[in-house]
């Protein structure tokens, strides 16, 4: 008899950690959560953004290109639950949603969902992960990683490498070979988007996307790869979803920006469980998680507990 | 008309109500759907991963795969989600006297 394999949460269902009754609640979805956050999404974004014309003639404008950054470097976290089919039950609006967002922080959605789901499959792996961060061996890549350079180096050329009709042998791996078409397409109309919208600035004179998009997107990507570490690095290299993420409790403003994904190690237990009841969902697995109660900054304070450890322990 | 017996799988009552269940038959996993328009059945395992379709969620005509939500639509096995781009293995079905019967 062929078996299905062992996941995340047919390992709480056989342990008993999560019945199928509380499963199926729990998976329940709707459109009106996600709609409402959305809503509000779209007044705090307005209100960075006008910050940003009020102070325009200022040097105010710099801090307020970074609050602005710091929401919408988190269109990613809106965008991995469209990829999840997790932020509304209709599946067309989560595609509708995902691709806009993956518009405005530069990843094709086709692309970003296949890379992810082999996230989802090799979690925390060594050389199988797609996207594993890997553990700082110094404070230089310790701030290096968080300075986004290597991030935006990696996604550039990536975005360029598909644009050009190729793919690495790790995403190779993961994209099927009817999809490798559309991924280059994906990658084509990013550039040609891109590309236009420069001409346009070029054209008009008017430079206003720079400093409302461009800009405060890089200013705002450190803030995201400081958020990204916490939810794994750190953490044993094993397949054990128990060990190898890192649950953040943090106050709700940021559950409000990452659309609850510091429940990460929830989300990675039943990744088909809605944002919004993911704290819920909390609730009945924190005794079988790894939770971190100081939120982010406890987190990086572990990270850098283990560099200096480790800096110590090498031989001199 | 295919030649293939129907075979009884579960009783209706056994059904879970707008949701899919799982049966074993035989060395076969089965996942039995109870949709809007009728029940429906396929093979338990996504062809993708290789997960339980029996613990995804479950939605109208789509069933979703727990560890990446690709999905598929169980009338006819359509991949509507990626990283579904196969059609899954759909079996006949039909409610006969109390039971759920599939061709298989």
């Amino acid at each position: 008899m062929t078996d299905a394999i062992v996941t995340p949460l047919t390992q709480a269902l056989a342990e008993g950690k999560l019945t199928r009754e509380e499963l199926k609640s729990f998976m329940k979805r709707s459109n009106a959560p996600g709609l409402r956050r959305l809503a509000l999404w779209g007044l705090v974004l307005a209100a960075t953004t006008w910050l940003i014309s009020l102070t325009w003639t200022s040097w105010l404008i710099w801090p307020a290109m970074f609050l602005h950054g710091i929401v919408l470097v988190h269109h990613f976290s809106l965008q991995h639950e469209c990829v999840h089919y997790t932020v509304f039950r209709t599946r067309w609006l989560n595609d509708l949603v995902g691709q806009i967002c993956g518009l405005i922080i530069i990843l094709p959605h086709r692309f970003f969902r296949y890379e992810h789901c082999d996230h989802h499959t090799h979690t925390q792996i060594t050389g199988e992960d797609p996207e594993m961060v890997p553990m700082p061996q110094n404070l230089r890549d310790y701030l290096l990683y968080l300075s986004a350079i290597p991030y935006w180096r990696t996604k550039l050329t990536e975005l360029f490498r598909h644009a050009s009709g190729r793919l690495s042998e790790g995403e190779l791996r993961f994209i099927p070979k009817v999809e490798h078409q559309a991924v280059y397409r994906d990658a084509r109309i990013m550039v040609a988007l891109y590309a236009s919208a420069f001409l346009a600035m070029a054209l008009t004179g008017w430079w206003g996307l720079l400093w409302y998009w461009l800009i405060p997107l890089i200013l705002g990507e450190p803030v995201m790869r400081f958020i990204r570490m916490t939810e794994h690095v750190g953490r044993p290299t094993v397949a054990q979803m128990s060990e190898n993420t890192r649950t953040n409790l943090v106050s709700a403003p940021w559950r409000f920006l990452c659309w609850n994904m510091n429940y990460h190690a929830e989300h990675h237990y039943v990744a088909s469980v809605p944002f919004y009841a993911l704290p819920r969902l909390h609730e009945k697995l924190k005794d079988h998680i790894f939770v971190e109660p100081g939120g982010y900054l406890a987190a990086h304070r572990d990270i850098l507990g283990q560099i200096r450890t480790s800096h110590e322990a090498r031989p001199k | 008309m295919s030649d293939t017996p129907w075979r009884d799988v579960l009783d209706v009552a056994d059904l879970e109500e707008s949701w899919v269940t799982r049966v074993d038959l035989g060395s076969r996993k089965l996942a039995v759907y109870d949709t809007p328009s009728g029940v429906y059945a396929s093979l338990a395992l996504c062809n993708h991963g290789g997960a339980d379709l029996c613990d995804g969620y479950f939605d109208g005509h789509v069933i979703e795969c727990p560890l990446h939500q690709g999905a598929f639509d169980v009338r006819d096995g359509r991949p509507v989600s990626a990283p579904a781009t196969r059609r899954m293995r759909v079996f006949e079905t039909r409610v006969k006297d109390g039971k759920v019967q599939v061709r298989i």
